[in-house]
């Protein structure tokens, strides 16, 4: 396939488990039974004439303390209360302070799962390595706790005053995508517009079968080392792919991916589009890697935000 | 303090630690094709640091390339399709995963850590494990010394100055160049980690200006031999303007290459550049897998 040409696109497919929606149940449970415990610290030296900066930390499931920057437009400039924001993180990357997005007028959260920087102190699987770490085990899979690490940041974004919970947006490309799909799913009563570009774990594991590049790149070489895992491991990620969570997604939701993404195959972001039953928009970047169009989409990913939250009181 | 001063003895002290370079084979990494080492050694202060090397099976020399490492806490080990037709160095420099023990960098936080002082500025040290690498690098004997090239951001021209036997040099996106003036006009991190530095310290402006001129490419830019190709963005602080006085520092004039901001028809070019320097076939990353 080359760049500009995006099919087939009936490559890509994952069964549901028919017990999918009662395992996240439990999983949601699980989590939400721990008390969240949010503490948020001031960090004036990050703090500019425009934008209030604090560091979040909550207790997610497995109670393990999370991080997150979390900003807010100064109230003397812009009262409250202030629409909410959570970005989710690539794979590899660290979350960024989101002042710009509180010079919007976002109460901006920028989350920081487990093995991120500052919540990996009791759980570290590193990079390559979070991707496989127990990835024959639904239960204790990596991603059970990273998805709920989302889930519960949302809660801590929802419980500070000076945020209006009619009106919670979500943003992430790549890993940030695949969180920013699962909260647009799990939590449809809350979300109410979501932008997601080169989403990762979708097709999870089709998309390792059509690239030798990182982080899906770990699922083949766990499987060169271990061909025997192949039916646990699928069973597995079929529990924490973002194709699943599609359906249940019913807020705004704009993807847009490159046709040329070497890291999360377009195939796969095809795939997630098409399993949507949700408003939708779809920006297909011909040529594009995993960048995704990023260079030409910052504006319209800010108005389609605001478009969605526009009406929410 | 001149800035070759400063350099010089960044050089005197890595040539009075010895690297003690150690492999160890990771075979999750390896196949048939490749294999994968993790590899230790010493840099300054001392410092054990870390780099993935991959060298290919079979006899060699093969050609060589050194991946300057990114602003952030990972990098990735060597991509595939590197791995089949170059030795490739990865290396982490102090602070990031991998070579976080005993100092962890801090993401915002790193930029500016020592940034008062040059010579206790961390960058100063993260040079040296760059450079470091390079000379790991040249003396592997299944390396063709003729072949090597380094890639990255402008970092790379840093490398490629300070050891000059590089073949060829990408630089893909430049950002330390005219980095204190840069930083000037956005609020993005991690340049706003310079802002906020600047904006809690009394002298401030002083340090930033004083410590990151000596960083700056342009600096170093005229002891480059190498083939040398560089990134021309669109913006106000990447455009063919704002890095003139890099592109006129080379001793011979760099290749300029437009970028498209099209990731994948970018990354098929400087692949496609540097195989063509290095004497092997372009392969698209994209295109690593059949569909």
């Amino acid at each position: 396939m080359q760049p500009g040409s995006i099919s087939p696109r009936a490559k890509i497919g994952v069964e549901r488990p028919a017990d999918f929606d009662s395992y996240w149940r439990d999983v949601v449970a699980a989590a939400s039974a721990v008390p969240l415990d949010a503490t948020l610290t001031p960090l004036p030296d990050r703090s500019t004439p425009d934008v209030d900066v604090y560091e979040l930390h909550y207790t997610s499931i497995d109670n393990l303390r999370i991080a997150g920057w979390y900003c807010t437009p100064r109230q003397e400039r812009v009262a409250g209360p202030y629409p909410g924001l959570v970005i989710s993180p690539g794979y590899i990357s660290e979350p960024l302070i989101p002042k710009s997005w509180s010079r919007l007028g976002y109460a901006a959260l920028a989350l920081a799962p487990r093995g991120k920087l500052r919540s990996n102190a009791r759980f570290n699987p590193g990079y390559p390595g979070l991707l496989v770490h127990n990835i024959v085990d639904r239960d204790t899979y990596s991603y059970r706790g990273f998805y709920m690490d989302a889930y519960r940041g949302l809660d801590a974004l929802l419980g500070r005053p000076e945020v209006n919970p009619a009106r919670i947006a979500v943003y992430g490309s790549s890993q940030g995508g695949a969180l920013s799909i699962v909260l647009a799913a799990l939590r449809s009563d809350v979300v109410k517009v979501a932008v997601v570009g080169a989403p990762y774990l979708c097709g999870i594991r089709d998309a390792a079968r059509l690239t030798h590049s990182y982080p899906y790149e770990e699922i083949n070489e766990y499987l060169r080392a271990h061909p025997d895992h192949e039916q646990r491991l699928e069973e597995t990620v079929a529990y924490f792919d973002g194709l699943n969570f599609a359906p249940s997604i019913s807020c705004p939701i704009l993807v847009h991916l490159g046709t040329a993404d070497d890291v999360c195959p377009p195939e796969t972001g095809l795939a997630l589009y098409d399993r949507l039953d949700a408003p939708k928009r779809l920006v297909v970047s011909d040529g594009s890697g995993h960048d995704a169009g990023a260079h030409w989409l910052g504006d319209v990913v800010a108005r389609f935000l605001a478009d969605g939250l526009r009406g929410e009181r | 303090m001149t800035g070759v001063d400063f350099w010089r003895r960044v050089d005197e002290d890595l040539a009075r630690q010895p690297m003690r370079p150690a492999l160890e084979l990771m075979p999750r990494h390896s196949t048939g094709e490749f294999s994968v080492y993790a590899l230790s050694l010493t840099s300054v202060g001392p410092y054990r640091m870390f780099a993935y090397l991959s060298i290919p099976r079979g006899e060699g020399p093969f050609p060589a390339v050194l991946e300057a490492p990114r602003y952030g806490s990972v990098n990735n080990p060597p991509h595939w399709n590197d791995r089949l037709r170059y030795v490739v160095l990865t290396p982490m420099h102090r602070g990031q995963r991998l070579a976080d023990q005993p100092f962890a960098a801090e993401y915002p936080g790193l930029m500016t850590q020592g940034i008062e002082d040059p010579d206790r500025y961390v960058m100063r040290a993260i040079v040296a494990d760059c450079l470091r690498a390079a000379e790991y690098l040249f003396f592997l004997d299944r390396v063709d010394p003729a072949r090597i090239a380094v890639r990255g951001t402008d970092l790379a021209v840093l490398i490629a100055a300070r050891r000059p036997r590089f073949r060829a040099l990408v630089v893909e996106a430049p950002y330390l160049h005219r980095i204190d003036e840069a930083r000037q006009a956005t609020d993005a991190y991690p340049l706003e980690e310079l802002n906020d530095y600047a904006r809690c310290h009394a002298d401030g402006e002083a340090a930033l200006a004083r410590t990151l001129a000596l960083f700056d490419p342009t600096a170093h830019a005229p002891d480059v031999t190498a083939t040398t190709v560089v990134g021309i963005g669109d913006g106000h602080h990447d455009n063919r303007e704002w890095l003139a006085p890099l592109l006129d520092a080379f001793p011979t004039p760099p290749e300029e290459r437009v970028l498209t901001f099209r990731g994948g028809v970018d990354a098929d070019w400087f692949d496609a550049w540097l195989a063509g320097q290095l004497g092997a076939a372009p392969m698209s990353r994209f295109s690593a897998v059949a569909r």
